[in-house]
Order: structure tokens, then C-alpha cells, then sequence
């Protein structure tokens, strides 16, 4: 019975969420707020299950088929419960950020039946156990975020949420085609079943190749490989907890995630390397992280150069990925969870500047550390760790990824690691300079552009809390990373499975 | 065999008609009632598929020296299934449609026995095995059809009837001599007794032509789809909603049906059809796309859809056996996939201009905030048509993508993904209009809950009919290609 | 004998620009195809063909021209048709209609298999039945293709109708499904006609028109 038991419930608290929400009224404002946080920790309590269980050997699955030869699986291994686990703790704070953020505006029932639905959706993405399941939740992903893209109504956000949809939708096509040939040549693959596809001799080899490359096509718009990133730094417009979610929490990462589960789970790494394509997901991910990093050093609003700085950090798994051997493998699985603690704590504070002082764009920024200590400091613990200082998480990742990239007799990609370093200084260093040490508004120097006082502290506590939770949990991540259950301690796990016979 | 399927199939096949007198005499006024009154049949099918493991339940009616053959497979009996849920959903909503929407309008109370006329034309369809039954089926299907779109009693719905009355009437004289030659050339009507005797010479290419010109104009196949739109225009939204489900779909039945008997490996004249199919896809998508009111964008996506099924024709044709199965399966989800949501998506539609009193897509403004419901059903139905997971149409075209990539014939492919994309266009296009905020506020008028209820519910089973697709489709797979 | 009558009276029918006139021939066409029916052979179809066929849509569609309250009657006569822009699709239409059905025709009485139909009826009745058959079909459709007056096509959709019916018998001879095909398309043409006619008065009385053309456009 539990085998099944967990990952439908796990899913089902999502789905079942959203559904009561969209029959509560618009005014039920406390039931809402009631039901979101006790789903998210009620879903992070099954996970913890799981993930225990996992350890101890039990096995979590469920399938049954949907056409011939064809089936909906869910199934908890390793890797799908750690992106599980930081979708749902991610999720218990955006959930908070949100209810503060969206507090008196409109469509609040519309917006927190979506996010509802978006959760699932991801958690639907970390527990598929074939490529046709994660084509379901990763198509259902793209429905449920486009009205929290459009939500504000106006036509910015509407442009936005249409170019959005062109690109996402005209992956999943894509998508869809590579998973279909790759289904008509060898049927349904299970994630894990990587025989299948070392199998096949060296006259289908050819289009293996092209098939993974149309998959990483598909997959590259949700995790904005560049040239496929456009739709990412324009969905800005969107509230700061949709932006949190976008970049952090599910969609980006459910790209990145998609192409850790092709490369290890479906054609698996030896194979990979055998045909190459690590070469060339490795040549993709470097020129994506120098190009979106210069991008993000023009940029003025400060949403804007945070989205140019994921397109680069989410290919540092990308990369991690391309380095053959299980050092590579554990730097991009543990920089899937690192870039999501460290990237949400950013947006949160973005969006508390915003909220209180009205910011939007960096030359706004002067001294506000004095007025907003807290944000400011977990906005610099964010960008330091971005940056790679050691003893936060991106330091961890970073430092996985240079060896990795000797271990893999890559050492080009030093290089573009110091690069991408100095440029993560060069456009995060000015920020925080000018948060902590420029004189503004509070030393006498002209005015915040739309002051507010949302709560007693330099914020709302809603908004507040999140922002410094997540700051600590990456601070903790890294200083406490060889302990049983971090991150990287669970990537190595899950890295020792891929290459350990 | 149990001695008692066969009454009961017969009277699952027409107790739709007395109900309809029934209800011309007394017009239910609850949604309740219509649900208790026919509820039954669905029932009745069902139970009926349960028995289907046991092969076709076949006969013949004898009328002085005329046999009519009938004969109910697993596809007939899905397709029966099919049809009795859509037209309860249908009668339940038109109930409600017409406590809200035309009150005081006494034409009203001619919908039913039209819709009991109707529905048994389309059971008599599904289970007809000889040309005969057929062609009375089909006639009184289209003349039922022809009524119902002429209630409203406006002008252009006039115009639009009568233009649709002509086609069909052409139609069926074309239909007729087609069957004129077969009988001519291999003396019966029987439908598998032609198949074991004609040969696909010139005669039956000939007859199969004009056969397949009636049908196609009956089907509203590109390019004979010219009267489909106008007539959806002025229609009820119960009638619309049966018309796009259901009537349409009929033609392209019996036009599979007999092509698969007849000339089943006509290569080129089956490509010509796809191509139809592939035109029908992409111009229906591209008008639909343009269209300015909410009904003519669900009508013309009918046009477009319908395309999708036209693919068959070429995967089938002279196909290996798993390619044709795939193909085969693949038609008949789509086509109760697209039923489904077709039906959920006029009466979403319906919903939606009755409550903001307003046609046009530019005047949804604000429906997202005061009609979330009927959006919400509106968006779900537009999964399927899109044919994004989880819903019948995603599993369909997973299929048909396995079919056209295992066959190599690309091109359909081809026209799938961008039949999608046009389809994700027109859908976002319409989502995206209900999605602005600053717009005057108009009345909105409440809506009875079973007219919110009865689409979504239907929506709702076009989603889930893609995860439970097995069911179905290894029923279809015992009864084989023919 | 026969045959030359039925292909004048629809010639007669089909061409006069007085409507009234045109359905009363339309009712004698109806007649000798009744007792055409008889010849051959088929009492209760040429029953069936003289209730539905003359009585009852000849008398609907002189209904149709006839007096109702204080509703305008249809006009009388019928003007010249200009040419429409579908027009030549129309003609193609007709065209490829006739062309394949000729093709068919010289197809099947090439190969000498005409199964039911051999030995019920003389050769030479045959092959009179077809050839009439033929050509009412052709004018029933040239006159549909032409015309855009409703009740012209109604007249066109019933000759048309019955030169299938024609066909279809000296194809096949009268066996009772070639009867059972018959007697659904003469119900059917009735009802359609009923239909059309109703619905014309009907336009005819909120707009004044009486083509499916509306004034501004096609």
C-alpha cells in the first residue's frame, strides 16, 4: 500500500489544493491562507517520508498503462526526491512570500489555484518515472504558469505571457516529437533503464544523437540555454513570487531537471560521452553562461539583470552535466538545489524593495541597506554565494565544477568559470556597494520612489521571513554540506548510483 | 450470448424518440428530470460493452422483402455510448438554456422531439452494416440536424438553414448514385457482402467517389465546409454543441467505414484525402484564428479538428499491421476526445455570451475575474483540442505522431505540430482577451449552476478519457483494422 | 415513349421563367414518372411516387407561390440570373459529377455485369431508363448550378432527385432495395422541399428575398 501511497499523495496535495481553492470564494481569505500553508507542509512532511524510506531501501511506485506498450509512472528514486524536496520547501516559502505580497490585490483566488497547480506540476516533473509522465506535468507546467504570468491584466504582462507561451509551447511539440521517435525506435523507457538505449549498435547511432539533440532543444527553452532564453528575462513583468517560482523554484529548473533525467536516466553518461554529446552540452552551457552574464552586467532594473543572471547560473548545471565523471555529476545536481536557495532569496528581495520603497531599478538602491538591513543582508549573502565566496554553496559548486572539469580533461572550462566568476562580481559587487555604502534617502540624500510602511519591522513579516529563511538555509547548506542529507551530500549519493555499477 | 441484448440494444437505440415526443407534450423544466427520464441509456450501453468480449452482436430486420442488416461491434457500441452521454449532457444543458436564456420563446419545446429524432439517426448510423439502413439514417440525421439549426427563427439563421438544407439534400443525391453504381455492380446493399464481392475496378472507384463527395460535403471536410460556420452562428448553443460533437462526425463514419471495405488499398486517392485533411487543418485553424466572434473561432476549430481525423485515411491505407492499428486507435480517441470537448466548448462559449450579453472576443474583458467557471471549462475543453497531456486528444496524437514517424510519412507530422500551434493561437488569443483588467464593467447575468456544471463535466471526461485511454482502445483492438 | 416525356416535361419545367406553370409541370413530370414506375412493374412505388411525389411536394411547392394572410406573395416571375462569383466552382462541381457518372455508365455496360438488373428487364428498357436517367440529371443539375432562385433549385434538387432514381432502377432494376433506396429519397425530398418552401416563405416575408444571396454580398 505505501508504495503507491506516497507519491500519489504527495501529488494529490497539490492537485487537491488547487482544486478547493478554486471553489472557495475570492473573499475567503483566511481558509486560503489556511489550506496553502498546511498543503505545503503536509507535502514537505511526505517527502521527508519518502526520502527517509529511500534511505532505509523501500521503493515508492505506482503506474498503470495509458495505451499499449505506454504507461504513467510515478516513481520516487534519489534524484526525483531531491528535486521533490526543493520544490516543496522552496515552495512553503514562496507560498508565504506570496500570501504578503498579494495581500488586498485582485484575482487572489485565480493566482493561488494556479500556483497550486504549478507546485504539482513539478512535483509531477521530479516523480515521473518515463519520459511520456514527465511530458504530462512538464506540458501542465507551461498551462498552469501562463496565468500567473498574465495575472496583472495589463498589456505588458499579457505581451509577456504570449511570448512566454510561444516558446514553451513550441518546445513541448518539440519536446514531444523527440520523446515519440525516440518511443517508436525503442519503446517506453523507465528513468534508470539506461540498457535500453546502450543496446543499439552503431548504424542507429546517428539518430540517437539527432533525437537527444531535438529532446535538449525542447528541454533548453524551459531551462533558457541561449539563443532559446528570450521568452525569460522579458516574463519579468510578472508578480515577484511567480518571478521566484519561474526562476527558482519550477520551470527553469524543470528544464535543467529534464536534461539531468535524459542524459543520466535515458541514454545514461557512458553513453552520452560515447556519442559525444556531453562535448557539446558542455560547448552550449559555457557560451550560454559568458553571453547571458555580459547581458546581465547592461542591465539597469534590477529584475532584469537577476533573470539574465539564471540564464547564466542555471547552465552551470548544464555544464556540471557535460563534465564526464561523477565529479561534474555532482556539481550539477547539487547546483540545481544551491541556485534555487540562493536565486529565490534574491527575487524575494527584489520584490521587498519594491513593495516598501517602490525600487525597480539599481541606481535606486543607494543606502538602503540602513533602511532595510535585514533584506539587504540576505540579499548579499545571495549574491556572494552567486559569486562563489567561500563558505556559501556556490563556492561548493563552483569548486566541484573545476575539478570536474579536470576530471573530465576539460580544463577549458576553468577558464570559463574564472570568467564567469569576475563577470558575477562585476555585475553583483556594484549592487551591494551601493545597498551598504553609498549615502541615500535615510543619510538625507533624495527620496525613495514610492515609500511605504508595510509592517513593524522594515517590512511585512510575510514578506520579510522568507527572504532571511532562505538566506539562512544557503548559508547552512554550505557551511554544513558533509553532513547525512545536505545537498551535496545527497548529490554524491545520487552521483555514486550513476557511475557505481 | 444472452437472448436479451438484442431488445435491449433496440430499445437503448430508440427510446430516445418517444422521450422526445414526451417532452414535446410536457417540456421538462429541471435538469433532473431529463437526467432520470434517459439517464437509463448510457446504462443500457454499458452494460452492453461489458458483453462485448463475446464478438458482434449482429441481425437483420425483415421488412416484407427487404432484410436490413445491422450488426454492433465494440466500436459501434463506444460510439453509442459516445453519443447518448453527449446528447443527455446536451438535453440537461438546453433545460437550463432555456429557463435562462428564452424564456417565453414556445419554439422551444420543438428541440426535443428533434434531438429524439436525431439521436436515434445516429444510433441507427453506428449499427447499420447495409447501405440502405445507412442512407436512412443518415437522411434523417441531417434533416433532424437541418431543424433544430433552423429554431432560432432569425434571418440569417434562415439563410444559413436553407444553404445547409441544399448541400445536404446534393449531398445525399450524390451519396445515392454512388450507391446506385455499387448496387449496379455488385447487386447488394449488404456491407460485408460487398466487401467479400466487389472489386476495386473503375465502377467502384466511381461509386466510392460520389459516395465520399456526399460525405465530405455532409462532414464539412475542407473545402466543401463553406456552410458550417454561418450555420453555427445563429444556432441554440444546445444545438451547436450536438452539431459539432456529434452530426459531423457521422459522415466521416460511414465514409471510413466503406473506404476500409471498399478500397482499402487506395493509396493515392487516401493521400488525396490526407492532404484534404492537412488543407482542412491548417485553414480551419488559420479562420478560426482571424475570427472576431467567440462562436465563429469554436466553429471554425471544428473545420480545423476535423482535418486531424482526415490523416487517417493515408496512415491506414495499405499500411503494416501496427502502423494501421496505432492510426485506427489513434482516429477514434481523437474523435471522442474532440466530441467531448467540442460539446463542453460551444456551451462554454454559450455561457460566456450569455452572461456578458456580447459576441465578440474583445468584449470578454474582466470575464476572468466574474466568470471564472465557464473560462475555466472553456480552457480545459481547449486542452484537449490543443492536444496537450493529459488529455484524449494528447494520447491521440501521441498515436498518430507514432504512426506518421513509424509509416515515414512525414508530413503529418508535420501538419500536427503545426495544426497545434495554430490551435495553442487561437485558444490563447480568446484566454488572453478574457485576461485584461482595465476594461468597462459590464451586467453580468447569473447563470443557473447546471449550465456551469454540465460542460465542465464534460470537459472534465475529455481529460480524463487521455488517462484512461487503455480502456477503450482494448476494446477497439479486439475487434481489429477492418 | 416514356422517356422522351419525362426529359421534355423536365426540360419544360426547369426552363419556364413562370414558376407557377414550371411546378405544374413539375407535377405531370411527377405523373409519368409514376406511371413509369407502374410499367415497370412496381405498383406500390408508382403509389408511393404519385402521394409523395405529385400530391404532396408538387402541391408544397405551388404552396410556396400561393396567398398567406397579409403576408406579400412570392414574385411570380423569375428575372435572368447574373453570374456569381462561386459560379464556376458550381459548374466544376456539376461537371465532374457527370463526367464520372458517364464514365461509370460506359464502365459497367462495357463489362456486361449488371447483376440484378439482367434478366427482370428487357435490354433495350435498360439502357432507355439510363440514358433518360442521365439526361434529367444533367438538366436537374445544370439548372441547380444556374439558378439562384430558391424555389428553381428546390424544382432542380427534385428533377435532379429523380433522374438518380432512374438511374438507379435501370441499373438495377426495381428489387425491393432498390425500392427500399426510392421510396427513403422520395420521403426525403419531400421533407426537404416542405422545409425549403417554408423556409422561403419565410425569408421571402422578413427580408423580401428569395436567394441566399444577401444584398451586400454573396
Amino acid at each position: 500500500m505505501s508504495a503507491a501511497f506516497f507519491p500519489v499523495a504527495t501529488l494529490a496535495t497539490s492537485l487537491l489544493a488547487a482544486a478547493i481553492i478554486f471553489l472557495l470564494p475570492e473573499g475567503a481569505f483566511r481558509a486560503r491562507t489556511g489550506l496553502n500553508l498546511a498543503a505545503a507542509v503536509l507535502k514537505i512532511g511526505l517527502v521527508a517520508w519518502m526520502v527517509r524510506g529511500l534511505s532505509q531501501g523501500h521503493s515508492y511506485a505506482v503506474e498503470f498503462p495509458v495505451l499499449e506498450g505506454l504507461a504513467f509512472v510515478l516513481r520516487a528514486d534519489a534524484l526525483g526526491i531531491m528535486f521533490a524536496g526543493l520544490s516543496s520547501l522552496l515552495w512553503l516559502f514562496t507560498t508565504v512570500y506570496a500570501i504578503g505580497y498579494l495581500e488586498d490585490s485582485p484575482n487572489r483566488r485565480r493566482f493561488f489555484g494556479f500556483f497550486s497547480l504549478c507546485v504539482a506540476s513539478t512535483l509531477g516533473i521530479s516523480l515521473a518515472g518515463n519520459l511520456f509522465t514527465f511530458l504530462i506535468f512538464y506540458e501542465l507546467l507551461t498551462l498552469s504558469t501562463y496565468p500567473l504570468v498574465a495575472h496583472r491584466g495589463n498589456p505588458k504582462a499579457l505581451a509577456a505571457a504570449t511570448l512566454y507561451l510561444r516558446f514553451t509551447l513550441t518546445a513541448g511539440l518539440v519536446l514531444m516529437l523527440g520523446m515519440v521517435a525516440l518511443h517508436a525506435l525503442a519503446g517506453d523507457i523507465r528513468f534508470g533503464q539506461r540498457e535500453v538505449l546502450a543496446e543499439f549498435g552503431a548504424e542507429q547511432r546517428g539518430t540517437l544523437i539527432a533525437i537527444f539533440w531535438v529532446l535538449i532543444a525542447g528541454l533548453g527553452v524551459k531551462a533558457a540555454l541561449v539563443p532559446l532564453h528570450g521568452w525569460l528575462p522579458r516574463a519579468m513583468v510578472a508578480p515577484a513570487p511567480v518571478s521566484a517560482l519561474l526562476h527558482a523554484v519550477a520551470v527553469v529548473k524543470a528544464g535543467a531537471f529534464g536534461i539531468v533525467r535524459l542524459v543520466y536516466d535515458v541514454y545514461g553518461a557512458e553513453l552520452s560521452q560515447a556519442l559525444g554529446l556531453l562535448t557539446g552540452l558542455a560547448i552550449v552551457a559555457s557560451v550560454t553562461i559568458l553571453y547571458a552574464s555580459l547581458r546581465a552586467l547592461a542591465q539597469v532594473e534590477l529584475k532584469r539583470r537577476l533573470a539574465f543572471s539564471t540564464v547564466s547560473q542555471v547552465s552551470y548545471i548544464v555544464l556540471g552535466i557535460g563534465l564526464f565523471g561523477p565529479l561534474g555529476t555532482i556539481a550539477a545536481l547539487s547546483h540545481l538545489l544551491h541556485q534555487g536557495m540562493m536565486k529565490i532569496t534574491l527575487f524575494f528581495c527584489a520584490g521587498n524593495y519594491a513593495e516598501e520603497l517602490g525600487i525597480h531599478r539599481i541606481d535606486e538602491l543607494d543606502g538602503a541597506g540602513r533602511r532595510m538591513p535585514l533584506t539587504s543582508l540576505a540579499f548579499s549573502v545571495g549574491a556572494l554565494g552567486m559569486i562563489g565566496l567561500p563558505p556559501l554553496v556556490g563556492f561548493l559548486s563552483k569548486w566541484y565544477l573545476g575539478t570536474g572539469a579536470v576530471q573530465a580533461g576539460m580544463p577549458w572550462v576553468i577558464a570559463v568559470l574564472v570568467a564567469s566568476s569576475l563577470l558575477n562580481a562585476a555585475y553583483f559587487l556594484p549592487i551591494l556597494y551601493r545597498l551598504w555604502f553609498c549615502p541615500g534617502p535615510d543619510h538625507g540624500v533624495g527620496e525613495w520612489p514610492a515609500e511605504r510602511h508595510l509592517g513593524r519591522f522594515e517590512t511585512s513579516s510575510w514578506l520579510l521571513v522568507p527572504a532571511l529563511a532562505t538566506a539562512l538555509f544557503s548559508v547552512l547548506a554550505g557551511l554544513f554540506a558533509g553532513l547525512p542529507y545536505s545537498p551535496l551530500e545527497w548529490a554524491t549519493r545520487v552521483a555514486n548510483l550513476e557511475y557505481l555499477p | 450470448m444472452s437472448a436479451a441484448m438484442t431488445p435491449l440494444l433496440w430499445l437503448a437505440l430508440v427510446a430516445p424518440l418517444p422521450l422526445g415526443l414526451l417532452a414535446l407534450w410536457k417540456p421538462p423544466y429541471r435538469m433532473r428530470d431529463v437526467v432520470i427520464a434517459a439517464g437509463g441509456l448510457p446504462l443500457v450501453t454499458l452494460w452492453l460493452l461489458s458483453r462485448a468480449g463475446e464478438g458482434a452482436l449482429q441481425g437483420s430486420l425483415a421488412l416484407g422483402g427487404l432484410s436490413l442488416h445491422w450488426r454492433l461491434d465494440a466500436l459501434a457500441a463506444l460510439l453509442l455510448l459516445l453519443t447518448q452521454l453527449v446528447l443527455l449532457a446536451s438535453a440537461a444543458y438546453a433545460v437550463g438554456h432555456r429557463r435562462a436564456a428564452l424564456s417565453g420563446d414556445a419554439s422551444h419545446a420543438r428541440f426535443w422531439p428533434l434531438l429524439g429524432g436525431l439521436a436515434v439517426a445516429l444510433g441507427v448510423i453506428w449499427v447499420a452494416a447495409d447501405l440502405l439502413l445507412l442512407y436512412a439514417g443518415l437522411e434523417l440525421m441531417g434533416l433532424c440536424a437541418v431543424g433544430m439549426m433552423l429554431l432560432p427563427g432569425k434571418a440569417e439563421a434562415i439563410r444559413a438553414g436553407l444553404r445547409y438544407l441544399l448541400y445536404a439534400l446534393v449531398g445525399s443525391l450524390a451519396w445515392l448514385l454512388g450507391v446506385a453504381l455499387l448496387l449496379g455492380a455488385w447487386g447488394t446493399l449488404e456491407l460485408s457482402a460487398l466487401a467479400a464481392v466487389a472489386e476495386p475496378d473503375i465502377t467502384t472507384r466511381i461509386g466510392m467517389a460520389l459516395l465520399a463527395g456526399g460525405l465530405l460535403l455532409k462532414a464539412a471536410i475542407f473545402p466543401l465546409h463553406g456552410w458550417l460556420a454561418p450555420v453555427h452562428a445563429s444556432a441554440w448553443t444546445p444545438v451547436s454543441a450536438v452539431h459539432g460533437a456529434l452530426v459531423v462526425k457521422a459522415s466521416f463514419f460511414i465514409l471510413i467505414i466503406l473506404w476500409r471495405l471498399l478500397l482499402p488499398e487506395a493509396v493515392a486517392a487516401a493521400w488525396a484525402l490526407g492532404l484534404l485533411g492537412a488543407a482542412a487543418v491548417l485553414w480551419g485553424g488559420l479562420k478560426a484564428w482571424r475570427a472576431d466572434s467567440l462562436k465563429q473561432v469554436v466553429a471554425w476549430s471544428t473545420v480545423g479538428q476535423l482535418g486531424y481525423l482526415m490523416l487517417a485515411f493515408p496512415l491506414l491505407a495499405g499500411a503494416a499491421a501496427p502502423v494501421a492499428a496505432m492510426a485506427w486507435q489513434s482516429t477514434w480517441l481523437q474523435l471522442a476526445g474532440h466530441a467531448l470537448a467540442k460539446a463542453a466548448m460551444f456551451m462554454a462559449a454559450g455561457n460566456l455570451m450569455f452572461s456578458t450579453g456580447a459576441s465578440r472576443l474583445a468584449d470578454l474583458a474582466g470575464t476572468s475575474r466574474r466568470l471564472p467557471l465557464s473560462l475555466m471549462t472553456f480552457g480545459i475543453a481547449a486542452v484537449t483540442l490543443m492536444g496537450l497531456p493529459p488529455s484524449a486528444g494528447f494520447t491521440a496524437k501521441w498515436l498518430l505522431l507514432q504512426a506518421s514517424l513509424a509509416s515515414g510519412q512525414w508530413l503529418w507530422a508535420a501538419v500536427l505540430v503545426l495544426g497545434t500551434l495554430l490551435t495553442a493561437a487561437y485558444v490563447f488569443r480568446m484566454l488572453r482577451c478574457s485576461f485584461v483588467e482595465e476594461a468597462p464593467r459590464h451586467e453580468f447575468q447569473p447563470l443557473p449552476r447546471g449550465m456551469d456544471l454540465t460542460p465542465l463535466l464534460l470537459a472534465l471526461a475529455a481529460i480524463g478519457l487521455g488517462l484512461v485511454a487503455e480502456w477503450p482502445l482494448s476494446l477497439l483492438r479486439q475487434g481489429g483494422v477492418p | 415513349m416514356t422517356s422522351i416525356a419525362l426529359i421534355l416535361l423536365a426540360l419544360f419545367c426547369l426552363l419556364d421563367r413562370y414558376l407557377r406553370r414550371a411546378c405544374v409541370v413539375f407535377i405531370a413530370f411527377a405523373l409519368v414518372m409514376s406511371f413509369a414506375w407502374w410499367r415497370l412493374g412496381a405498383p406500390w412505388l408508382a403509389a408511393a411516387e404519385l402521394l409523395l411525389g405529385a400530391l404532396l411536394t408538387g402541391g408544397v411547392l405551388l404552396h410556396a407561390l400561393g396567398r398567406a394572410g397579409d403576408v406579400p406573395r412570392l414574385p411570380q416571375r423569375d428575372a435572368p440570373t447574373r453570374r456569381g462569383a462561386q459560379a464556376p466552382l458550381r459548374w466544376l462541381a456539376a461537371l465532374a459529377w457527370l463526367g464520372l457518372t458517364a464514365l461509370a455508365m460506359a464502365a459497367l455496360f462495357g463489362t456486361e455485369r449488371l447483376i440484378l438488373a439482367a434478366g427482370r428487364l428487357p435490354e433495350g428498357g435498360m439502357i432507355s431508363l439510363v440514358l433518360s436517367g442521365l439526361l434529367v440529371m444533367a438538366l436537374g443539375l445544370w439548372a441547380f448550378a444556374h439558378y439562384r432562385h430558391l424555389l428553381r433549385r428546390l424544382l432542380a434538387f427534385n428533377v435532379l432527385g429523380s433522374g438518380v432514381f432512374l438511374l438507379l432502377a435501370g441499373l438495377a432494376g426495381t428489387a425491393p432495395e432498390v425500392q427500399g433506396l426510392i421510396l427513403v429519397g422520395l420521403v426525403v425530398a419531400l421533407v426537404g422541399s416542405v422545409l425549403g418552401v417554408l423556409l422561403l416563405r419565410r425569408l421571402h416575408a422578413l427580408e423580401g428575398s428569395v436567394t441566399l444571396e444577401s444584398e451586400g454580398g454573396p
